[in-house]
């Protein structure tokens, strides 16, 4: 029951309340004149401080994190328990074992298809694709090609 | 005033007692960051003592000035001789061991007033941020384990001395969601830079939940229990401060309440209509604009009646943009001459024949 939000609160008024200053906010260098600044929210598919990638703020909000064992785990926002932090979350995790097209194509079903955040799409889709590229397994540097004189006491050195 | 939300009291193990309390009036008072913080300004400077240098120090030397013709700058300089002070410059606060520029004083304005009214309106300002999860968020509170905001737990739960041992109070605390804030807590405490720390004001930690308590029901023994958490703190709903509601003057503190002193907040702060009981003259302040949600607002009945329709078609076309060279492009010499068909064809015969 407790859903019901009152009328003095809205994302627009949190907004404004919380975009000069709030604990997820990180300000770069020279930000006070016009520096980056950054959100540490994990709601926040671009980690850039906006209205509408700011998902604490938001009623509807996205977010995408790698999951424990590959894939990517997608957070989503429920709008009926605004007020119940605990159940405010729904999550939905994506195997690393599913094609990055397939995952893709699951992200953007549940992200904009149902019409929950349909401006969201290309982002949460670049955040799983960063997300799933990170996971590749680690090529090895190959070796050093030897050259000049190194070269030359190597062959010697084999024949 | 449209129907208040209701709030489930929360209680043994953090599990919902099935008890609910409609949210009190407070709640929906204006959110304004600008008087809470100008009044957190005011408020925070009224616990100060006064401190000053000594009147005489600087000026405890008969220095006088040399005057002028002695080829050293006219500043008092110490009389007297068989000592390496004798000659130094004194008193200036340009000079080694003088005064200090403006040296402060005892009588210096320590203390701010600040309106009762302004007080009052700041207090329900912070109160009703306390309800917006999303403020607790940004002030750094790690609530999202809690099951509910505002979080009331019921008074059967604190009442008598339930609650009096800390080992009690840390399990209540945890049983409803507060142990990720109390970690927190914990692990933010630091050493303080600079003299505090000579000062008694040794390390510098951040604040957890503060327990708001109702002493005529609850009794006053939680406090007990509460004061050795690191970052809890605890307060009588009837003296609710805002220096606790608003640290720092930033809206959204955790607040948990026991059940008994939710359900007083409508008669200490009254309603937008009715007189508080307990304040003279005390209404609730009304929001300027009732409804705060924009996109509501635009997209509302009135307000898309009352627009006017778009101008124009959907598809607007864009003539004479750039300018096209009918020498060149067919379909603008056509539109310009349309005999010009007729001669191409000619043209075109007579290059056969």
């Amino acid at each position: 029951m407790a859903a019901a939000t009152l009328p003095n609160i809205s994302s627009d008024l949190i907004w404004e309340v919380v975009r000069s200053n709030n604990s997820y906010l990180h300000k770069t260098g020279a930000a006070s004149n016009g520096g980056v600044q950054f959100s540490r929210d994990p709601l926040n598919l671009t980690n850039v401080h906006s209205r509408k990638y700011a998902g604490f703020v938001n009623d509807k909000a996205v977010g995408i994190a790698p999951g424990e064992k590959g894939g990517v785990v997608v957070t989503s926002k429920k709008t009926a328990a605004a007020h119940q932090p605990s159940k405010s979350a729904a999550q939905t995790s994506i195997g690393g074992g599913k094609s990055t097209r397939k995952t893709y194509k699951a992200v953007a079903a549940q992200v904009a298809k149902t019409g929950y955040r349909a401006d969201l799409r290309a982002a949460a889709i670049e955040r799983a694709s960063a997300i799933r590229r990170s996971q590749l397994p680690v090529k090895a540097d190959p070796e050093p090609k030897l050259r000049g004189k190194k070269a030359k006491a190597a062959a010697a050195g084999e024949s | 005033m449209a129907s208040r939300p209701t709030v489930t009291i929360i209680g043994k193990d953090g599990a919902p007692s099935g008890a609910t309390h409609t949210i009190p009036a407070v709640f929906a008072s204006p959110i304004r960051p600008d008087i809470v913080k100008q009044v957190h300004t005011g408020m925070a400077k009224n616990k100060r003592q006064p401190y000053a240098v000594s009147e005489k120090a600087g000026h405890q030397t008969s220095a006088e000035s040399w005057g002028t013709g002695r080829a050293v700058a006219r500043i008092p300089r110490v009389s007297g001789s068989g000592t390496h002070r004798a000659g130094q410059a004194a008193f200036g606060n340009m000079c080694r061991s003088g005064r200090m520029f403006a040296p402060t004083k005892i009588w210096r304005k320590w203390h701010v007033k600040v309106n009762q009214g302004q007080k009052r309106y700041a207090t329900c300002s912070a109160l009703a941020a306390s309800a917006a999860a999303p403020l607790l968020l940004a002030r750094g509170h790690q609530v999202m384990t809690i099951p509910e905001v505002p979080l009331v737990i019921d008074s059967a739960l604190v009442e008598g001395s339930s609650v009096a041992r800390t080992a009690a109070a840390l399990a209540l605390l945890k049983a409803v969601g507060a142990g990720a804030e109390l970690e927190k807590v914990k692990g933010s405490k630091k050493l303080r830079a600079g003299k505090g720390k000579l000062r008694g004001r040794r390390h510098r930690q951040r604040r957890g939940p503060l327990v708001v308590y109702n002493p005529e029901v609850d009794g006053k023994e939680l406090v007990k229990g509460f004061r050795n958490i690191p970052g809890v703190e605890t307060s009588p709903v009837s003296a609710l401060n805002l220096l606790q509601l608003a640290p720092g003057g930033h809206l959204g503190r955790f607040v948990i309440w026991t059940s008994a002193a939710f359900k007083a907040l409508d008669e200490i702060y009254g309603t937008t209509t009715t007189a508080s009981t307990h304040k003279k003259d005390f209404l609730l302040p009304s929001n300027v604009v009732s409804q705060a949600d924009l996109t509501r607002l635009i997209n509302s009945s009135e307000i898309q009646s009352s627009l006017n329709a778009p101008k124009g078609d959907a598809v607007t076309r864009r003539s004479a943009v750039q300018k096209k060279n009918p020498l060149r492009n067919k379909q603008v010499l056509l539109r310009l001459n349309p005999y010009a068909k007729v001669f191409a064809q000619e043209a075109q015969k007579k290059q056969e024949a």
